[in-house]
């Protein structure tokens, strides 16, 4: 029994090597193909894996992504609109296709039709290349704009946007950039045809630029550019070929606000001196008043005191004041002329030359 | 017994696509398209999304863009209708809104877009012609009037352009048109410098003089203040010391008393006020105290 099941036992398995040599390219072949099919069952897997999973992307913080279905935004308006936070999922393509904008970047465009030419160096600088008088203005490649009043001035614009319709902005135009640029071109040259020379460079700068503004932003507007515009700058200078001619005015500008500023000082100084003057002539008016009223009063009040003195004896008062008073009048004079009555009892005879004052005047 | 249902999934999915491939296209947003049989327009289609067509060589589809373009055009020369030359030129948006006829017309070119706005430029030519030769100068540029008529010109541009393209049914739509440049030939700018020069010149004068005149109506004005004010300040330092004078009158009721003392006291002060200094006295012996001279002491000690 025990042989048997061994004897028994042992064919098969030594029946399964003779096998082995008789079909051994067919069993490795075998082999190799269900392992590679495994192998590509994995692939496969793999690979239907990667394709759901490429469709997961995310938006940046500046960004909005938006899927097209078939070539269509799958939703309308704003919530086509994917925004940054979360991982969004398409369709790889050719269902889904996802479009990605960059909207918060400020974006710049600067009018190109308004200036005259120069190369990025001379701008860099800012320096103005040399123009000397009676170089013309090559409509080729010189900008420039008419004003109002038959002037020509240079003007460029440099306008800052920002994209607030992402849409529209893609897909509805071949190059906004350039549209929202022809905009602030036709803006710099309709604000100029109004304005005159002086206004623009000068009078009313401001105004001008605000002008210049307006109408970009009016014609952005109705040509639905789907852009905001944030800020817009222009600058004017006059030719170059006729720079002196405009410093003079310049110079004489300055010159007036000069003589005006030396007169209006000049006007404050006579005005503080005349009201300093009057000042005093009333102060000295006041003081004069009041001396007099004090006087007054002083004398009053001595002829209150002396009354009654004068009422006891009235000649020897008299007498007596009159000496005083006589008194110091004889001191201080500076000459005293004493005529004694003469011998025979009548007045003397005196003549006086009174030259002293006089040979002053008479040289 | 694996193996086939597998190879039965990758046959069919392989079929399904080839078969979408064939028979599906796509237009994408920015599109339009129009599909021809045997070369023949039939179907034009201005709405993004997947549409289905019999395949190659039975059905064919043309797409372009439909968004808008750009489109500028060279500076060109014309008289305005006061005999002034201007430059001018323009931008143009437009788009391609009929493709089925637009297709006819620009497909036989490289490049149909290129071939649509050199038939604009042409167009275009002949419009803006027509606009410039219809308007003096100082339609284009003037202080007044806002820019109205500036817009009224390129809007004339505009309408004459849209008809015309209308009329040629290119299939084309104009969604805007407005002027980028505007300027004068060389020679016509240089004597426009010279003009400015001389108002330059004119501008400078006058502010000098204005400046001048100006100072100088300050200056008299000032002066005409101050007068005024010395007089105001006279006059009332007159009306002061006449209050005064009121004041001190108030006083005098007490030289009531004894006027005979009053007028000796007042011509006293007179006399000791007007002989104060540089004076000569000349006097003889009856005037106190001199009257002592006339005798000796004991003379008058004696009466």
């Amino acid at each position: 029994m025990n042989d048997q099941p061994h004897s028994h036992d042992e064919p098969p398995e030594l029946a399964g090597p003779p096998e082995t040599p008789v079909d051994a390219g067919s069993q490795a072949l075998s082999e190799a193909l269900r392992s590679s099919f495994a192998i590509i069952r994995f692939v496969m897997i793999v690979l239907v894996v990667v394709f759901f999973a490429s469709g997961f992307f995310t938006v940046g913080p500046a960004q909005r992504a938006i899927i097209l279905r078939f070539g269509k935004p799958l939703h309308e308006g704003e919530k086509a609109l994917l925004g940054p936070g979360k991982l969004h999922w398409s369709f790889p393509y050719p269902i889904d296709e996802v479009v990605k904008v960059n909207i918060a970047g400020i974006q710049t465009v600067e009018s190109t039709t308004g200036w005259y030419a120069e190369t990025p160096e001379q701008r860099a600088s800012g320096i103005e290349p040399p123009a000397p008088q009676g170089t013309p203005l090559n409509p080729a490649v010189d900008g420039y704009v008419l004003t109002a009043d038959d002037n020509i001035i240079h003007t460029r614009a440099t306008l800052t946007y920002r994209i607030s319709e992402p849409v529209r902005y893609v897909f509805g135009f071949v190059n906004a950039s350039n549209a929202v640029q022809n905009a602030v071109d036709n803006a710099v040259l309709w604000a100029a045809s109004q304005f005159k020379v002086d206004d623009v460079l000068t009078h009313d700068v401001a105004g001008f630029q605000e002008a210049v503004r307006r109408r970009a932003v009016q014609l952005i507007e109705k040509q639905d550019l789907g852009v905001t515009v944030e800020q817009c700058v222009v600058q004017s200078i006059r030719p170059r070929q006729l720079k002196d001619a405009f410093d003079q005015v310049t110079s004489a500008e300055q010159g007036r606000g000069k003589a005006l500023i030396a007169a209006h000082s000049a006007e404050n100084q006579i005005t503080n001196q005349a009201s300093a003057d009057a000042r005093s002539l009333i102060k000295l008016a006041e003081i004069d008043r009041d001396q007099m009223v004090k006087d007054m009063a002083a004398q009053a009040e001595r002829f209150r005191d002396i009354l009654p003195q004068y009422q006891r004896s009235p000649a020897l008062f008299v007498q007596q004041q009159l000496s005083e008073t006589l008194g110091r009048v004889l001191t201080n004079a500076q000459d005293k002329i004493f005529v004694a009555e003469g011998a025979d009892g009548k007045p003397r005879e005196l003549r006086l030359l009174f030259n002293r004052e006089f040979t002053k005047r008479t040289p | 017994m694996k193996r086939n249902p597998l190879t039965l999934v990758i046959g069919i999915l392989l079929i399904i696509i080839f078969g979408l491939w064939l028979f599906v296209f796509q237009v994408r947003t920015t599109e339009v398209a129009v599909v021809t049989r045997f070369g023949n327009p039939t179907r034009p289609i201005t709405e993004p999304g997947a549409y289905g067509k019999l395949p190659w060589p039975i059905e064919k589809v043309w797409t372009f863009d439909k968004r808008v373009q750009n489109f500028e055009d060279q500076l060109t020369e014309r008289q305005t209708r006061d005999n002034f030359t201007l430059l001018m030129a323009v931008y143009v948006g437009w788009k391609i809104t009929d493709p089925a006829a637009f297709f006819p017309k620009f497909v036989s070119s490289d490049d149909p877009i290129k071939e649509a706005e050199r038939q604009l430029d042409r167009l275009l030519g002949n419009a803006k012609a027509a606009a410039i030769g219809r308007h003096p100068l100082s339609d284009f540029i003037s202080a007044s009037g806002n820019g109205t008529n500036f817009v009224g010109i390129e809007n004339e541009i505009l309408t004459t352009l849209q008809s015309q393209v209308q009329a040629n049914n290119y299939g084309l739509e104009i969604e805007f048109l407005g002027i980028k440049r505007l300027q004068l030939p060389s020679n016509v700018s240089q004597s426009v410098f010279d003009r400015m020069t001389e108002e330059r010149k004119r501008l400078a004068e006058q502010l000098q003089n204005e400046g001048d005149a100006e100072a100088q109506n300050i200056r008299s004005e000032a002066g005409r203040k101050a007068q005024e004010m010395l007089a105001t300040a006279r006059g009332q330092a007159t009306e002061i010391k006449g209050k005064g004078v009121a004041e001190a009158t108030k006083s005098l009721a007490v030289f009531q008393q004894n006027p005979e003392l009053a007028s000796f006291l007042l011509r006293l002060n007179a006399l000791e006020g007007s002989l104060k200094e540089r004076s000569i006295l000349v006097f003889d012996q009856n005037m106190p105290p001199f009257d002592l001279l006339r005798g000796g002491t004991t003379n008058w000690l004696s009466k």
